[in-house]
């Protein structure tokens, strides 16, 4: 069994966030990158169901540029077995991200492809989808539960909807996309640590994989949000529940 | 050495994660409550693999040792750098857990280090097998009981915990103070002076000896008041014809033959315990600075952020030049243990001097920037001010170390 595992480098989810003032990007100076959250989610799923179905190959994926190298190496700390880096400068639109994945599942020929369900970053939530449309696959998106058949043929995947779950089932292989509750990552080990960095590492630029690469969403700007104005100190009960009434408007 | 690795920052921010999740959010009873601290560092161990690295490296150690080989110290033998990691391993947990609760380093360092350190370097391979790997993984606390109410830095010379032979049995009698882990150990290396007629009180020969707790005698104490390090529990000891057999004492009837074979191990010990200093210091130091530059950046008062003021800079930049000689320190420490060689007995206390010194000074120089708020415990920096100020206590005063590198200056020809 192979599972392949997209993941991306972000910003810190606690570091703050500043918006350059030309509206470009970010300011990237002194900023922390981690593994985007969900995608250490799906990590983790993978390497539980290595460790619970008798084995499987774990091979991270990351999309972007040499400095990404780290969050595959997290990946690798924590216990999969390899990793590809498929090398390219500046934003990757979500689209040749998915393009790029569906190249690499042809060649590696994997069982499953774990992705976490959003990047913390730019919120898309389509590279899962995207691609599971790509390859003509089923998908379970948003798992908070993966239970895989006897066999390992097929997959049940819960998910998280609005008033409930929902338990859906795919035959394998097939793209899943883990939620928040699908479980808590391990932190690596030290010695996980320490042999990471003897584990394979390989990187592809871009261009060799042979994908249509026409950008299709260009990033206009970026602007913060607005400054939260100051709050107002009313001195009676009859005063706030005027103001809530003709200012706030919400009673 | 003259950086972190890439595998070194990668365990940083591990460790650092782990601290920011499991420890800060019991910084409170940690330090001002009754929660001991031992099931943090256990979940600690167990998260990161590091009691399973402690049983690899010790099984290795017992099987080299039964073969009557050498045990080599580190394996990885062809990459240097993969042995500093290795190192560095040992050394960037103290360095995290300084940053929030030095308490618990000592805690560890006196279980791991001292109690399990002096079996393995004394114990007969019985002995070893016999206690040291529960230590090793903190499954068991170990406490390693050296002073005395009247004897501190002359630890052996006015020591009067006694040892007195009785058929194929010892006594054991004595009181210890200041004992790390004392309320809660489970094993203890308690240090006495073997009874010996016609031998002067100050030369008789010192034995180390391995109580359990519960042991008829054996009386451990709760946790002392103290100024700082509260999340540590230091209590006393007391013995009262503890009766033992000769299974107890580390080295066994070897022991009782060799010379001078107690100080010269006990000795070792120190050695050990301040090389760690340094880790220690620089976890501390390296928080205080941080803490200091954010309030710097942030307390504004004349109208200005207080950073803008040259005497606020003036600590700053005090505090970031003890950092990077820290630091240094750390990389000096991590190389030479990689390379398996060890700094000189003197080299060992002058580092331990400036650590202490330097972790003194810029933690006060904290709660001066801090001002008012850095005199209350809300702020951090207060509680490492007390922290730091045993560190030019404990593993021999400042005074002692000073005393250690005059030695051997004067020594030499």
């Amino acid at each position: 069994m192979k599972i392949l595992v997209a993941v991306k480098r972000v910003p810190d989810p606690n570091a703050t966030i500043k918006v350059r003032p030309d509206g470009t990007g970010i300011v990237t100076d002194n900023l922390k990158y981690v593994v985007n959250p969900f995608c250490e989610i799906a990590i983790e799923e993978a390497l539980r169901i290595k460790e619970n179905h008798g084995g499987a190959e774990v091979v991270l994926v990351s999309v972007g540029e040499q400095v990404c190298q780290e969050q595959l190496r997290t990946g690798l700390a924590m216990g999969a077995d390899r990793a590809i880096l498929v090398l390219q400068d500046g934003d990757v639109e979500p689209v040749i991200v998915a393009r790029a994945l569906a190249k690499l599942v042809e060649q590696e020929q994997p069982d499953i492809v774990m992705l976490g369900k959003q990047a913390i970053d730019d919120d898309s939530n389509v590279v899962g989808q995207m691609l599971a449309e790509m390859l003509g696959w089923g998908q379970g998106t948003f798992a908070s539960e993966v239970k895989l058949s006897e066999d390992k043929s097929s997959a049940v995947v819960t998910r998280e909807v609005d008033g409930g779950l929902e338990d859906v089932e795919m035959p394998l292989p097939a793209i899943i996309t883990a939620d928040l509750r699908l479980n808590e990552p391990r932190y690596a080990s030290l010695p996980g640590i320490m042999k990471a960095r003897k584990k394979e590492l390989k990187e592809i630029p871009l261009g060799d994989l042979g994908i249509d690469q026409s950008v299709q969403v260009k990033v206009h700007k970026l602007s913060p949000p607005p400054e939260r104005q100051a709050g107002k100190k009313v001195e009676t009960v009859q005063e706030l529940v005027d103001l809530l009434h003709t200012e706030a408007k919400v009673i | 050495m003259i950086a972190w690795s890439e595998s070194q920052l990668m365990i940083r921010d591990a460790v650092r994660r782990f601290v920011e999740d499991e420890i800060k959010p019991n910084l409170e009873a940690l330090e001002h409550g009754d929660m001991p601290p031992y099931d943090i560092l256990r979940k600690m161990y167990s998260t990161f693999g590091m009691d399973q690295m402690a049983k690899a490296g010790f099984a290795k150690k017992i099987a080299a040792e039964k073969s009557g080989e050498e045990a080599q110290p580190r394996s990885n033998g062809g990459d240097p750098s993969a042995r500093a990691d290795q190192v560095a391993a040992t050394i960037i947990p103290i360095i995290e857990l300084c940053r929030y609760c030095p308490g618990m380093v000592t805690a560890m360092g006196v279980s791991v280090g001292l109690a399990a350190g002096a079996i393995q370097s004394k114990g007969t391979i019985e002995q070893k097998e016999r206690w040291v790997p529960d230590l090793l993984t903190l499954d068991k606390i170990g406490a390693w009981a050296i002073t005395e109410p009247d004897s501190g830095s002359d630890a052996f010379g006015g020591m009067r915990a006694s040892a007195r032979r009785d058929g194929d049995d010892f006594v054991l009698n004595g009181s210890k103070t200041f004992i790390t882990n004392g309320p809660h150990a489970d094993t203890i290396v308690f240090i006495c002076k073997l009874e010996e007629e016609g031998v002067d009180a100050r030369e008789r020969r010192i034995l180390n000896f391995v109580l359990d707790r519960g042991m008829a005698g054996l009386e451990q104490t709760p946790a002392l008041r103290k100024m700082g390090l509260h999340s540590s529990p230091t209590g006393e000891l007391f013995l009262s014809d503890v009766r033992c057999g000769i299974d107890r004492l580390l080295g066994g009837a070897n022991a009782l033959k060799a010379t001078g074979g107690g100080r010269a191990g006990a000795k070792a010990t120190f050695q050990t315990e301040r090389s760690g200093v340094a880790a220690m210091a620089l976890g501390m130091v390296e928080q205080c600075l941080e803490l200091s530059v954010k309030y710097a950046k942030e307390r504004v008062q004349f109208g200005r952020p207080i950073g803008d003021y040259q005497l606020i800079q003036d600590k700053l930049a005090r505090m970031e030049v003890a950092r990077m000689n820290l630091q240094n320190l750390v990389f000096r420490t991590i190389e030479l243990v990689s390379q398996g060689k060890t700094m000189t007995f003197a080299e060992a206390s002058a580092m331990k001097l400036y650590a202490a010194r330097a972790a003194v000074e810029v933690a006060m120089e904290a709660v001066q920037v801090y001002g008012g708020n850095g005199y209350m415990s809300e702020y951090q920096v207060e509680q490492l001010a007390r922290d730091a100020k045993v560190l030019q206590i404990y593993a021999g005063t400042d005074e002692i170390q000073i005393r250690a590198i005059a030695k051997d200056l004067l020594a030499a020809d």
